[in-house]
């Protein structure tokens, strides 16, 4: 029915230009505006059922259609916000969030092995290619290939024997190893210490570097939309593999062992390899958003990598939806650019994470948008 | 009766929790295609042998021989592999996943796509989970034809008897050679207990060569299901043989009314 199309065409297109009128308004009768449109339309969604429902039943009967616009709206995006180039880092330091929200999410959410070392891994991985680029010569590209594999492979190593413990002892462990990691990298020589790692070279893509600003279509746009689509594809890629993962054996036994180990045991799955694996995969995409950020700033130190940071990646899983994948993405999309549009509160920014994960546990435990059930198709 | 070679030999089975002995000495044969009754007062052991059998507990002697093969020091998931499934007495389903997946994950062990399959050959995968799905409606389907229209349903919202039908139903997907059922009747009413040996029954037909072990309160459904039974009082097999045998053995009668009562 082309009746369908319109509908989710039109659904994206508000929600684009609402996106994009909320970050663009300057004066404050424009951001009010804004404001209410997008409390109005969220309004109409959830107190007109028969909106909601023709909605959802559009989205569903055009998914590759709503997907295909979703991914135009997506690119479009830096060219929309080209105004205000520092919007387009923000976008893409939400499309990071995403990569690494997927992976805590199939460990936090899927597995139930509760990762509170996120931002650690994320720095493993960032400061391995400040120390393979700067200190080894390495190229930047194949550096952020090889970064996460050090997330994965220490996450490996120092757990295993960890992952075997029930209950908060894994929970305990990792908030003690975010802080271990936080005062090594403070005072090792050769990670550079307090002031960190500088200078890590750009990315370069047939000999077009990063920084440079690309021309689309004649418009010139920032710099970052470079990263920004390089990100874009990265946070695609990840929750594409994620969602195979999770619709899948694997998804099914880590689910399984996270709601009850007894009868996971009982048939057949084994626990310390599920915790296992699913501690590796998230390791692996927590450290590859990690690793693009160090390329993407172009340094790393101590405090991009501190606790707060994990409670930030923890609060968008809860925030999304604990083990949905869709959750995530739009988990990311939320509380990444919340705290910069209210830049007053950004101060307090831990603490307004602190309030929106307890009203969210208390209020809507299965975030924005819940876990659905596996159709295998 | 022909006899059947043993399909499980459990001797001088022994559980101590700390100073208690909560299995002591136990000698069970079960052969292939039987099913054995374990009944018992409460805390005479019955479930700690379930939980001694699927390696949730490590005895503290005794053997157990599954096949031919000795299950000491195999883990859990090693045991379950092998071809022993089990329910459980308080109800151990993922509420929050669907019927399907629930009884999905009795299937996981004969899995045949890995990683890659799930991620790039995908077709491979979907092609073997229609299979597994199909086959999991036709085992819903023998107990009652109304589950398999409600597979992709959360398993929350089913009432008491279909969910413990979706756990038997788990325990059958994996294609076990011995099904441990442990007080399957627990809180069930009269009418549901009855519905409860109907499906008993069935499996006893779709699966002949399947040997079960069942724990039961409730006499009738030992009297019912149950070929031969073994009485358990103290962690210690006091009795075995046929059900009027038991219903008669007067060690059995004093295990459950006590010494006077059991003498009048």
């Amino acid at each position: 029915m082309s009746h369908d199309l319109a509908l989710v065409w039109l659904a994206e297109a508000a929600v684009f230009t609402l996106v994009v009128a909320g970050i663009l308004a300057e004066r404050p009768w424009a951001l009010g505006a804004t404001g209410a449109a997008i409390v109005a339309a969220g309004a109409l969604v959830r107190f007109v059922p028969r909106l909601g429902t023709t909605l959802a039943g559009a989205f569903a009967r055009r998914r590759p259609a709503a997907l295909g616009a979703g991914v135009v709206l997506a690119l479009a995006l830096p060219l929309a916000l080209r105004s205000s180039p520092y919007w387009t880092f923000v976008a893409t330091l939400a499309l990071l969030y995403v990569t690494i929200g997927q992976g805590l999410n199939l460990q936090i959410g899927t597995a139930g092995v509760i990762n509170l070392a996120g931002a650690a891994f994320a720095g493993l991985g960032g400061y391995s290619v400040g120390l393979l680029t700067v200190a080894a010569g390495w190229p930047s590209w194949l550096a952020v290939l090889v970064g996460p594999w050090v997330a994965v492979a220490v996450g490996t190593i120092l757990f295993v024997p960890i992952l075997k413990t029930r209950g908060h002892y894994l929970a305990l462990v990792t908030i003690a190893f975010v802080f271990i990691f936080n005062i090594l990298m403070n005072n090792l020589e050769f990670t550079g210490g307090p002031q960190g790692i500088k200078n890590i070279p750009t990315l370069r893509l047939l000999g077009h570097a990063f920084t440079t600003k690309p021309v689309l279509a004649g418009v010139e746009l920032p710099s970052h939309a470079n990263f920004y689509y390089a990100a874009l594809v990265m946070a695609g890629l990840t929750t594409w593999v994620l969602r195979r993962l999770h619709d899948s054996w694997l998804g099914l036994a880590l689910n399984t062992l996270r709601d009850d180990e007894i009868a996971a045991r009982c048939c057949g799955v084994s626990i310390t390899r599920g915790k296992l694996l699913a501690f590796s995969i998230g390791n692996f995409f927590i450290g590859l958003g990690g690793a693009f950020y160090a390329v993407m700033v172009g340094f790393v130190s101590p405090p991009d990598f501190d606790f707060g940071y994990s409670l930030v990646m923890l609060s968008v899983i809860i925030i999304g939806g604990v083990d949905s994948i869709p959750g995530v993405v739009l988990g990311a999309c939320l509380l990444v650019p919340l705290p910069e549009r209210f830049r007053f509160l950004h101060e307090y920014r831990l603490l307004l994470y602190g309030v929106v994960i307890v009203v969210m546990l208390l209020y809507r435990p299965q975030g924005l948008w819940p876990a659905q059930v596996r159709r295998y198709r | 009766m022909s006899v059947s070679p043993s399909l499980l030999e459990v001797a001088g089975l022994t559980v101590r929790f700390g100073g208690l002995v909560a299995l002591d000495g136990v000698d069970v044969v079960v052969a292939e295609g039987e099913t054995v009754g374990v009944i018992g007062p409460n805390g005479s052991g019955k479930t700690t042998f379930f939980n001694a059998l699927t390696g949730l507990l490590v005895p503290a002697a005794g053997e157990i021989v599954f096949l031919g093969r000795r299950l000491a020091g195999l883990e859990a998931h090693a045991i379950a592999r092998l071809g022993i499934a089990r329910t459980f007495q308080a109800s151990r389903l993922c509420l929050a996943l669907s019927v399907f997946d629930n009884i999905l994950i009795g299937m996981h062990a004969g899995r045949r796509t890995g990683v890659v399959d799930f991620v790039v050959r995908r077709g491979r995968f979907l092609g073997e989970m229609r299979t597994a799905i199909e086959r999991v409606s036709h085992l819903l389907a023998l107990f009652n034809g109304d589950l398999p229209r409600r597979g992709f349903e959360r398993v929350g919202q089913l009432p008491q008897i279909d969910r413990r039908r979706v756990e038997i139903c788990r325990a059958l997907a994996a294609e076990p050679k011995l099904l441990l059922l442990d007080e399957p009747s627990a809180g069930m009413n009269p009418e549901e207990t009855a519905e409860l040996m109907r499906d008993l029954q069935i499996v006893r037909e779709e699966m002949p060569g399947l040997s079960v072990i069942i724990i039961e309160h409730d006499m009738f459904v030992i009297e019912g299901v149950s070929q031969r039974v073994v009485a358990f009082n103290y962690g210690r097999k006091i009795a075995e043989g046929s059900f009027a045998e038991i219903a008669g053995h007067e060690e059995v009668r004093e295990a459950y009314l006590g010494k006077e009562a059991a003498r009048a």
